[in-house]
């Protein structure tokens, strides 16, 4: 069990030992509303931040970083105000977006550069940051010659540099090839488990799965859910669950759920059959012991709306 | 079936960087994913394609037409979709995708008739009328399609058409790139996103430091291992597992909380159920265990 | 059994091949040239975009109206052939004229390279000479057009108010090709060094002003050079260095054969020669310029 599991009161929108935390944050920019009421934590290990483009995902980073501020409420980093307070700075850091590097400068320099910016005076400090990228064989090469995933790791390496508690990652595989992203996700993991509060967000949700053990969804500036998000589908209980089934005689075995109470409908398709439940508990724990009764051979059996992917689909509709 | 893209010992250098060293292609006409480190090799692919780079040696045909005889004969087969952002900001999607209708050689009035129809088939209504500087990503996105496919090509090379998307607007991308094979328009789609390929793909070629080292149907690549990924929830893992060892099957567990089972046959399978069964346990999730394609890149493309 | 595919059919998917003719590359050029032109004259763009256009038509046609007008209204008198411009002299407005070169042609050309739209523009049936030839040529037709329509004014309201037109006809014929030509000499020239200012930079700005700062500069050495070199009487060969006159001493060529007594080439030996040729040279590396720098497009 993740320290996510056991949260202060068991709301999954707020961590156990929250490092950043977000009180009624309302964010406007002129008419457009950002943010608007929000209230979270987050805490030690990986987070996914999800949320259609233009939700406020960029907006709360930037506030929790102390680069904006709130216009109402209030945002915590170890209990101080990035706005405010100077010394934050060292304990939280930034990757943004799509924010250009200085093409003259070598993995390097732009590293050193931000350790003295942030008066890092630990000898070393910077070739610990680029070994945990795994840039240091190529630290002295200009970044205008890096590929835009080399670039991406650069960024993160400057980010490392002053040894930060918490690391806010805005679309980091942006740009990666597939090795690479291995790598980051393999990276952002280690960084988690090491107790860091990492905070990432992407639209890729098949890798935020493999990330983040803990997810926070924006849309419209608002928090629309929160926790694991295998949780989170059943915590949508308005809405019916999907599972295929095959196996070597489909239509007994289809006879056979029906008569399971919650089973809403079976599907006959060309895939299997596509079984509808409100309770998908309930239909796991029927599925083995009717199958064995009638003989049936389970030859699969897949959750078709257990991905990130559908979640999101379903809470963005 | 022709290819519909054929090369020969295609060779391209860039002071000093050897971007493609004698690959040998031969891309069936229908869903290409093109994938590599590092992208150098993609952009290179795409340009010599296109005509705008003669190669160091070898020889490429695009539609059965040799590259180097007519480029721009061959470009007016060819729609291409580049990553970065490249609209005229300031006129409308309509304006620009007639416009460019009218570049790839179409008459002016057949240029805005297409324009307005595959303006329809992405979904931009009302809004194609508005400046392309005002709309968002999906929009632009949509309209770079839009005026890739205005003159009716043969081959569209797509370079990360999701790139920036949200999970709905690329689901939606998707959906199109999917639409446009099946309207007899040969897609070469080069992506980082693994899971594009899967999804929209049937054929997927790799590229590494310039080599080609997969050129397969994606169906080939994506194979059964002869294992199954058993899923019956955190608190019951650990007492299948050893009631299933019990009956000399070979489990492991994973980290995430589920457990592989070898299943040399199919009397393998009766066997959880069975014991799942007895358990009383819920099951989640039965499924064949298939080698993704990160599995094949990360073994034919091994980090350096 | 009647065929039950007949019943019905589905006619569109929602996408229809084409099967109309393609023009290759002369119609995908002459596409090019046809919107550059369009959007320098602001047509289908909003109306401050089109304010520089007409202000210089406005500009170009007026002396032409005041001739015509003040012929008119002296008809009477018997005054020979009042003159208030001559031909030779209406062509070349230079100051408007290069405005609006330095304003319309980083117009179109600018942005295209800072928008990054030239790659999908290469992966047409386009070449970059073809790119050169239809940003040019629109040019060209501008400036052209603005040339030559007002002294197509001119000659036919001089002709309408003087006593015979026939007659008129027949003494000015020579007119009928030198205006023309000197004109397409002017257009082209002021359309070359827009084009390759433009293609330069992705910046309007910095276009204009590199544009607008070669002339002047050049024009202002020039002059220093020649007013001191000889005396502010004669001509001197530095006059050469003037980019903004030389279409200017063309056009003398083409209207009296020879360089005009109040140039400041005058009694230069061989200086309508150098002054053809000057011009030719800066054509020539204008367009060597241009097709440089759209000889290779990053895809």
């Amino acid at each position: 069990m993740t320290p996510h599991d056991q949260s202060a009161n068991g709301d999954p929108a707020f961590a156990a030992q929250a490092s950043v935390e977000v009180r009624d944050a309302s964010v406007w920019f002129g008419q457009k509303v950002a943010l608007s009421e929000l209230s979270c934590s987050f805490g030690p290990g990986v987070t996914g931040l999800l949320g259609p483009n233009g939700a406020g995902k960029s907006t709360l980073m930037r506030a929790m970083t102390g680069l904006i501020g709130v216009n109402t409420g209030a945002v915590r980093v170890a209990g101080r105000d990035p706005r405010t307070d100077r010394d934050v700075h060292r304990r939280i850091a930034l990757v943004p977006e799509d924010e250009a590097v200085p093409a003259r400068l070598t993995a390097h320099e732009l590293v050193a550069y931000v350790a003295d910016l942030h008066g890092v005076g630990e000898l070393g400090a910077v070739d610990r940051a680029l070994t945990s990228v795994d840039l240091l064989p190529v630290a002295d090469r200009r970044l205008g010659g890096f590929s835009k995933g080399m670039r991406q790791r650069a960024k993160v390496a400057a980010a490392l540099v002053t040894d930060p508690a918490v690391l806010v990652l805005d679309e980091p595989l942006n740009g990666a090839d597939p090795i690479q992203r291995l790598a980051l996700i393999e990276l952002f993991r280690r960084l988690g488990s090491d107790g860091r509060t990492v905070i990432v967000s992407s639209h890729v949700l098949s890798e935020v799965e493999r990330l983040a053990d803990r997810v926070l969804v924006l849309i419209n500036g608002r928090l629309a859910a929160a926790g694991n998000h295998r949780a989170i589908r059943d915590a949508m209980d308005d809405r019916p669950r999907h599972v295929l089934v095959r196996a070597d005689d489909q239509r007994r075995l289809a006879s056979a759920l029906l008569g399971v109470d919650t089973v809403a409908g079976v599907s006959v398709t060309g895939a299997g059959l596509v079984v509808t439940t409100e309770r998908a508990g309930d239909l796991a724990v029927a599925l083995a012991p009717a199958a064995r009764r009638l003989g049936v051979r389970l030859l699969e059996v897949r959750p078709l709306d257990d991905s990130l992917d559908s979640l999101f689909r379903e809470l963005v509709r | 079936m022709a290819s519909i893209v054929c090369a020969r010992g295609l060779t391209k250098r860039y002071a000093g960087v050897t971007a493609l060293d004698g690959v040998d292609l031969d891309l069936p006409a229908g869903r290409v994913g093109l994938v590599g480190a590092n992208g150098a090799g993609k952009t290179t692919l795409f340009r010599l394609l296109l005509g705008l780079s003669r190669p160091d040696a070898g020889t490429v045909e695009v539609c059965g037409m040799a590259v180097s005889d007519d480029p721009a004969g061959v470009r007016s087969r060819i729609g291409y979709m580049p990553e970065h952002d490249c609209l005229p900001l300031d006129q409308s999607a309509a304006d620009v995708v007639a416009t460019f209708g009218e570049l790839g050689g179409l008459p002016v009035r057949a240029a805005r008739q297409r324009a307005s129809e595959v303006l329809d088939l992405v979904g931009l209504d009302e809004a194609r009328f508005r400046p392309v500087g005002g709309f968002s990503t999906g929009m632009r996105q949509r309209t770079k399609l839009a005026q890739a496919i205005v003159a009716d090509p043969r081959l569209v090379l797509l370079d990360e058409p999701t790139a920036g998307l949200d999970p709905s607007g690329r689901e939606e991308m998707l959906t199109l790139v999917d639409r446009l094979g099946s309207f007899g328009i040969a897609v070469v789609l080069a992506t980082h996103l693994l899971d594009d390929v899967a999804r929209v793909c049937d054929h997927v070629v790799m590229l590494d430091a310039g080599r080609l080292v997969t050129d397969a149907p994606t169906t080939s690549l994506l194979h059964q291992t002869g294992a199954v990924t058993v899923d019956v929830g955190p608190t019951g893992a650990v007492a299948l597992a050893a009631a299933l060892v019990a009956r000399g099957l070979d489990v492991t567990t994973s980290d995430v909380g589920t457990i592989e089972v070898t299943v040399p046959g199919e009397t393998e399978l009766d066997i959880v159920r069975d014991v799942v069964a007895d358990l009383g346990l819920p099951l989640h999730k039965l499924t064949n265990r298939l080698t993704s394609l990160d599995d094949v890149f990360a073994r034919e493309a091994p980090p350096r | 059994m009647s065929d039950p595919g007949r019943a019905g059919a589905v006619y569109d998917r929602g996408y229809r091949p084409y099967d109309g003719p393609l023009g290759g590359r002369p119609a995908a050029r002459f596409a090019l040239y046809r919107t550059s032109l369009r959007r320098a004259v602001g047509l289908r763009r909003p109306w401050r975009q089109k304010v520089a256009p007409a202000v210089l038509l406005a500009i170009a046609v007026i002396p032409a109206v005041i001739n015509v007008g003040i012929g008119y209204v002296t008809r009477d008198t018997p005054a020979e052939g009042f003159e208030f411009i001559t031909y030779r002299e209406y062509v070349g407005v230079s100051s408007a004229l290069l405005l609006f070169v330095a304003l319309v042609g980083p117009d179109i050309v600018c942005p295209d390279r800072r928008q990054r739209v030239l790659p999908l523009i290469f992966a047409r049936p386009l070449t970059g000479a073809d790119y050169v030839l239809a940003k040019v040529g629109a040019i060209f037709t501008c400036v052209f057009a603005f040339s030559f329509l007002p002294q197509v004014v001119l000659f036919v309201g001089q002709m309408l108010v003087s006593d015979g037109a026939l007659d008129y006809l027949g003494r000015h014929a020579a007119v009928l090709w030198q205006v023309p030509l000197a004109a397409a000499a002017l257009a082209l020239f002021y359309a070359v060094l827009g084009v390759a200012a433009a293609s330069l930079t992705g910046r309007r700005m910095v276009a204009a002003a590199t544009l607008l700062g070669i002339t002047l500069v050049t024009s202002s050495v020039a002059g220093i050079i020649v007013e001191t070199g000889s005396g502010g009487g004669a001509g001197h060969p530095a006059a050469l260095l003037d980019l903004l006159s030389l279409p200017l001493q063309v056009r003398d060529l083409v209207f009296l054969g020879r360089l005009h007594e109040d140039s400041s080439l005058s009694g230069v030996t061989g200086g309508g020669a150098m002054a053809a040729a000057c011009y030719l040279a800066v054509v020539a590396a204008g367009l060597a310029v241009m097709l440089h720098r759209y000889r290779s497009v990053e895809a």
